[in-house]
């Protein structure tokens, strides 16, 4: 991936870009969206929230993660993580970009 | 030497301050046991978040305080003689506008202990407030403003720098005493 060499992890850089794209998730959700397994992905997501650039919330059952506002360095990041997005595959900026967040019936077919 | 069943929270953060500094650890007073100690102990907190100012490495961190009977439990240390919990917030030490925060010294019998400002405590509890809806951080800006000379163009400027310049002038009059 665009920024694997810069922050050393192809699952740290998923996680950035899926946050900056959709502003939240959690790791199942991420895992799903990049089609890999969830353990490296939540692995990530710890590492992040223990070096304060993400937080975490518990909705129910799920800990949803999300940028921390109070991170010093969260303008620079943002912007490195939409400049990474833009030089992404259309489809794939399409697909993160793609944010489907209003009530759907259980069961309705895609 | 106090026994540290009997240190007060203040000075529990002095010891172990002292302890890590003489490891070679850098760490500022934040959060809400610098609360406690800018409303002389009208607030109280259980933590004592001790902001990792320099990076230590966690490691390092771990080992020293070991040396002084505290133990991991997850993100935090605990110790069999107090209740209070010692935590280490990634650095840097900073409230959002780019600045660095203002540290202050204060002594204590039990050691030294770096401390944010009480202007900067204020906007710690405030980031808390605009981010999270935190009321009670609300009410503990509120009381360490009432006790300390603030400088609220300081505040406002940074409330602007955070996109919330409108929730700082809702609560500007209830931090002038108002």
């Amino acid at each position: 991936m665009l920024l694997e060499p810069i922050l050393g992890s192809k699952n740290r850089e998923r996680v950035l870009v899926y946050l900056q794209a959709r502003e939240e998730g959690y790791a199942r959700e991420i895992a799903r969206f990049f089609e890999t397994d969830h353990y490296p992905i939540q692995n990530q997501l710890e590492k992040l929230e223990s070096g304060g650039v993400l937080v975490s919330k518990e909705v129910g059952r799920t800990v949803v993660y999300e940028f921390n506002p109070r991170y010093a360095m969260l303008q620079e990041l943002k912007a490195l993580m939409e400049k990474a997005i833009s030089f992404y595959p259309e489809d794939l900026q399409e697909k993160l970009l793609m944010n489907r967040r209003r009530p759907r019936r259980r069961d309705k077919p895609l | 030497m106090k026994p540290i069943k009997k240190m007060t929270q203040a000075e529990l953060a002095a010891y172990v301050h002292d302890h890590l500094r003489k490891s070679g650890i850098e760490v500022v007073l934040s959060g809400g046991a610098a609360v406690g100690i800018y409303s002389s102990g009208e607030y109280v907190s259980r933590d004592i978040d001790l902001v990792n100012a320099r990076f230590a490495g966690v490691g390092k961190i771990e080992k020293a305080m070991a040396e002084i009977g505290f133990t991991a439990i997850g993100r935090h240390y605990e110790h069999p003689e107090t209740d209070h919990i010692v935590e280490f917030p990634p650095g840097p030490l900073h409230f959002g506008d780019g600045r660095a925060a203002e540290v202050q010294e204060m002594k204590f019998r039990t050691g030294t202990l770096r401390i944010i400002s009480p202007t900067d405590c204020i906007k710690d509890r405030l980031a808390h407030y605009y981010h999270w809806g935190d009321r009670q951080c609300l009410q503990q800006a509120i009381l360490v403003a009432s006790r300390h000379m603030i400088d609220l163009n300081v505040i406002q400027s940074w409330s602007r720098a955070e996109g919330k310049l409108d929730e700082y002038e809702k609560i500007k009059g209830n931090l002038q005493g108002k």
